[in-house]
């Protein structure tokens, strides 16, 4: 289409953004290097050795790559293709990254906060809602973007888990290994096991999937009677290859650096979780993303697009299932045990609850998801055992896991129908009255 | 599995799994007509099929076990009582939230699910009941094996309720408007038809049925406990065998889900029964995706 | 104008049950025109597009052949509905097919599916390759928009725009395919004449700067008599007459048919 002819951008669009200053944007480089100095100065060395050096090296790496990729014309077309390109996306997201940070080295303190909040059980709520956010993301891919409504969620969890047990506790091979494997056995069995949905739709789908569900647990329990006993599967402790050694903030002892506390729990969660929703929503929101959005809403128009729909839905089948597989993976290691019945389909029930809850059409709704999902209990627990009045009630402490269920069961009904978006949605809503507001009285003075 | 050694091949063991099975089918028949009437006429999957029947049981536990009800009123009262939550439910929830996609009403229904099991459990405590006996015990002797009185009341309970219910259904007003709606709601608004009134009356009844139905598998069982639940899910075939939006249809899937599910749990073990059945449908979805009774939607372009 | 044949359409019949949809129809469509199909409702219209395109399968014995951006013709009843959809056959729907839950721009860079092929890890990860693939889609649709007149509303959701300009953002999507042949199925139905007007105007450019060869359905007796090269009548399924817009206009069944139609 070279014939058309390409028109200046118009005068409206100029004043999108504007250029930061150049030595607020050099600013962190020179915290950056300054920063040994600094902590020298106040005496606080955490990492230690030529290893500060590294990490600070590897600091302004980032650092530069952030510079080189900071947008130096408003009117660039590239900005729009950025994740986060308006001044507020950036700030929220830069917020979020320090707030992620800092959690882990707030809840390893021992700091006691007042009223007894469960602060050392919170670790193990936030690695989880990490985990669930992952699978989460992966299932929201499947389900929400491309309209596929599968219930074999809980079987591509086994499957990761059978791979990461046969790869890693049979064949002794690291647990490093089980990832890529797992994601590899998810996709081709996704694509596998994707195949009903070339032929089924809607209600049907979700019906053979349960049954998929079915057979899977059927070899599940078949895999771990044999294998593991009845006893069930006890994973090891994963341990962070010696190449990595070097990373700032590793001390390995005795040549070895084991992933067993909580602490660095949240660091493997973290990054990989994060690795994997990132994907999802750069497949997303670019060419495949829309492909899957079209099957979803229309699929003979996507058909007349030129996208080919049988092979759309099983690459998201794919895609979805390599994800939570190795989901699946993680969260068996992390948790250490697997027994016959650690999966059934209530947990594609849970699944379905986060992202529903949490906003259907968004990784945001995944998190968001997770984090109702596992803190809200944590909360009412804490409640029940530290607020005055609620813990004088009898009723409440005999009947806390009921009354935890029929809370959780309650709000989803509430949140559904009062927000059919989701918390995200929420969220997103709310956002949007903010900045309005804020940006209200500027507008008023320009115009 | 040596089918050889098994027995695979005594008859009397056979005919009694059959009729077993043939009752399970029945109750099978009760919660696909629960999914079929609700999705059929509402556009909604109810998943807390389940959970009312086990409510339904444990209301039997209350009235038959802890009372000595009568058998008649006690059942009346519980399938009444049953219909009143469906209304609530269609007016407190499924009202509110029309317009909003499948899979989140599908969901809300899973909300209702958790609250009904919380509550039972709250209500009743986590122990598991013994099973129901107001119903006449003992067996009979037929063919040289013995078959549960139990198991032929409720598979005749079931029909005759059934039947009644199709007759309802396709001779009274009430149940052409229902059937009006489900066909075509905008006809049927146009004609003068409320609806909402229909919505309404097909969540009470379809309810109410599942109240009838958890009575019934109440004595089914060999003990009332929150896990019977399941049985929403294991429906889940037999509604789908018979095609998810015909009513006739159902109840012939249920009677197959259930026997096939007696003697595949019968001869190979427990653990079979669901992958068989889901099995089955699988390979049905197969060859008619929608059902063996179902029919296909047109679609135009 | 050259006389080569782009679509050439032969003893195609469609069937549903008892109804024939289309009976026997034989055209051809050629390099650049205009062509124009008209009929009363039911007539086979929508059934002879789809059929067409791939969506709808005619009676054996049919055949529909395609001469492509290379020249060669390919029998389209072989293919699929996405692969002649890539071949350079686009085509509108009479009830709007765009992506009410997207935004414009969404709808037209999925327009662009085809031209920007790429492996999903590199979308996934967002590679440079993705990266020039999205901005090279983004550049052809923002020239669109710009010619569409979309420019105000490029950001907004489908669903929340009138129906005209809906029907504007479907023939941009279309258009982003950069189609060889574009069929359009009432492409102005439910407008009004300014509408129409503004429509016919896009029409003429995308003919003029695409060099794309235009079959369209339409009602409006008036306009197709303006700006069709060659007109198609059908009823009932049945061709009952082809020619240029005198011929038709001055045809003792035509004018039967459309008086029998609208009395
Ligand atoms: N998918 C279908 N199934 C059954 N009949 C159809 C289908 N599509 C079209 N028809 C019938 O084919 C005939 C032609 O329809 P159509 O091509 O839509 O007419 P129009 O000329 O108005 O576009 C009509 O009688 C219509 O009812
Ligand atoms: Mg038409």
């Amino acid at each position: 289409m070279t014939s058309v002819t390409e028109t200046a951008t118009p005068a409206s669009r100029q004043i999108l953004a504007k250029r930061t200053p150049t030595w607020m944007r050099a600013l962190p480089f020179l915290v950056a290097i300054a920063s040994p100095v600094i902590l020298d100065k106040i005496s606080w060395n955490p990492f230690g050795g030529w290893k500060l050096l590294v990490g600070f090296l590897v600091l302004v790496g980032i650092g530069w790559f952030a510079w080189s990729n900071a947008e130096h014309d408003p009117d660039d077309p590239r900005l729009s293709l950025k994740l986060w390109h308006r001044a507020d996306q950036r700030a929220l997201a830069a917020v979020t990254c320090f707030v992620l940070m800092a959690i882990p080295f707030i809840l390893s303190t021992d700091w006691e906060p007042p009223m007894d909040f469960p602060w050392n059980s919170w670790f193990r709520i936030v690695n989880y809602i990490i985990l669930f956010a992952l699978g989460a993301g992966a299932f929201n891919l499947l389900v929400g973007y491309t309209g596929q409504l599968s219930m074999a969620h809980a079987a591509f969890l086994m499957i990761g888990t059978m791979v990461g047990a046969q790869v890693g506790l049979i064949w002794e091979q690291s647990f490093w290994l089980c990832l890529p494997v797992a994601a590899l056995a998810g996709a081709v069995l996704g694509v596998f096991f994707g195949i009903p949905a070339l032929r089924l739709r809607g209600l049907y789908l979700m019906l053979a999937t349960i049954g998929v569900h079915f057979i899977i647990l059927l070899v599940w329990k078949e895999y771990i009677v044999h294998q593991f006993g009845f006893s069930g599967m006890r994973f090891t402790t994963p341990n962070l290859p010696s190449w990595l050694h070097w990373i700032p903030g590793i001390n390995p002892e005795d040549g070895e650096f084991l992933i067993n506390s909580q602490f660095r729990w949240f660091w493997v969660n973290l990054g990989i979780t994060t690795v994997g929703l990132l994907f999802i929503v750069n497949v997303v929101r670019s060419r495949e993303g829309r492909a899957f959005a079209a099957v979803r809403d229309r699929d003979i128009s996507a058909t007349l697009l030129g996208i080919n729909v049988p092979r759309s839905k099983l690459v998201s089948f794919a895609l979805s299932s390599a994800l939570v597989s190795v989901s699946g993976c993680m969260l068996s290691y992390y948790n250490r045990a697997r027994s016959e019945d650690s999966f059934h389909l209530e947990l594609v029930l849970d699944y379905g609850i986060i992202i529903v809850v949490g906003g259907f059409m968004g990784i945001q709704g995944a998190i968001f998801g997770s984090i109702f999902f596992f803190a809200l209990p944590m909360y009412f627990e804490w409640m029940r055992e530290e607020l005055p009045i609620i813990s004088d009630i009898d009723f409440f402490s005999r009947y806390a896991g009921e009354i935890d269920l029929a809370i959780r069961g309650i709000l989803v009904v509430v949140v559904l129908v009062w927000r059919p978006d989701g918390l995200a949605g929420l969220w997103q809503a709310m956002k949007k009255r903010a900045l309005l507001r804020m940006q209200a009285p500027r507008r008023g003075v320009v115009q | 599995m040596d089918i050889l050694a098994s027995t695979f091949f005594d008859w009397g063991v056979n005919l009694q799994l059959l009729v077993s099975g043939l009752a399970l089918g029945a109750i099978y028949a009760v919660v696909a007509l629960g999914f079929v009437l609700v999705e059929k006429s509402t556009a909604v999957l109810n998943l807390a099929v389940g959970e009312f029947l086990m409510l339904g049981s444990y209301f039997g536990v209350a009235f038959f076990m802890e009372r000595k009800t009568n058998i008649f009123i006690g059942t009346l009262v519980i399938t009444l009582v049953m219909a009143l939550f469906g209304l609530a439910i269609h007016y407190g929830i499924m009202r509110p939230m029309v317009g909003q996609g499948f899979f989140a009403i599908v969901l809300a229904t899973i909300g209702i699910a958790t609250v009904i099991r919380a509550v039972v459990q709250m209500w009743f405590g986590p122990l598991e009941k013994g099973n129901l006996t107001a119903l006449p015990t003992g067996t009979i002797e037929v063919a040289g094996t013995s078959i549960r009185w139990v198991d032929i009341i409720i598979l005749l309970v079931v029909l005759g309720s059934v039947g009644a219910f199709l007759v309802f259904y396709a001779r009274t007003r009430t149940g052409l408007h229902m059937r009006a709606v489900a066909s075509n709601i905008e006809a049927a608004a146009g004609v003068g038809i409320d609806p909402d009134r229909a919505y309404a009356i097909t969540w009470a009844m379809a309810i109410g049925i599942a109240g009838l139905g958890g009575v019934m598998l109440g004595h089914f069982t060999p003990s009332v406990n929150p896990a019977l639940a399941a049985i929403g899910l294991r429906a889940f075939p037999a509604a789908a065998i018979g095609g998810f939006t015909s009513v006739g249809g159902s109840i012939i899937g249920g009677l197959i889900v259930g026997v096939i599910e007696q003697l595949a749990g019968g001869h190979f073990g427990t653990k079979w029964r669901e992958p068989v059945a889901f099995g089955i449908l699988i390979l049905v979805l197969i060859f008619k995706p929608t059902g063996l009774f179902g029919q296909k939607d047109l679609e135009r372009v | 104008m050259t006389n080569e044949t782009v679509l050439q359409v032969n003893d195609l019949t469609v069937q549903f049950g008892g109804v024939v949809a289309c009976d026997n129809l034989s055209l051809e469509v050629h390099q650049g025109e205009l062509f124009a199909l008209i009929g009363p409702n039911g007539a086979g219209k929508t059934t002879l597009v789809n059929a067409v395109t791939g969506i709808y399968e005619p009676k054996p014995g049919a055949s529909v052949k395609f001469r492509g951006r290379n020249g060669e013709m390919t029998d389209l009843l072989a293919y699929r509905p996405h692969q002649i959809a890539r071949m350079g056959v686009a085509r509108t729907f009479q009830n709007l097919g765009v992506f009410d839950a997207q935004t414009v721009l969404d709808n037209m860079m999925l327009g662009r599916f085809m031209h920007e092929k790429t492996n999903i890890f590199h979308y996934g990860l967002f590679s440079s390759v993705a990266v020039k693939k999205e901005l090279a889609a983004r550049r052809v649709c923002q020239s669109i928009v710009e010619l569409l007149d979309l420019q105000d509303v490029r950001d907004e959701l489908v669903s929340e725009l009138p129906y005209g300009v809906q029907k504007r953002v479907e023939l941009g999507r279309v258009l982003a395919m950069e189609p060889h042949l574009l069929m359009l199925d009432e492409p102005m139905a439910g407008m009004n004449a300014e509408e129409k007007q503004e429509m016919v105007r896009y029409v003429y450019r995308i003919m003029d700067e695409f060099k794309t060869s235009v079959f369209m359905i339409e009602h409006d007796m008036g306009i197709i008599m303006a700006i069709a090269e060659r007109i198609m009548v059908l009823e009932f399924g049945r061709e009952i007459a082809t020619g240029v817009a005198e011929d038709i206009q001055n045809n003792p069944a035509v004018i039967d048919a459309y008086l029998g139609a609208e009395h």
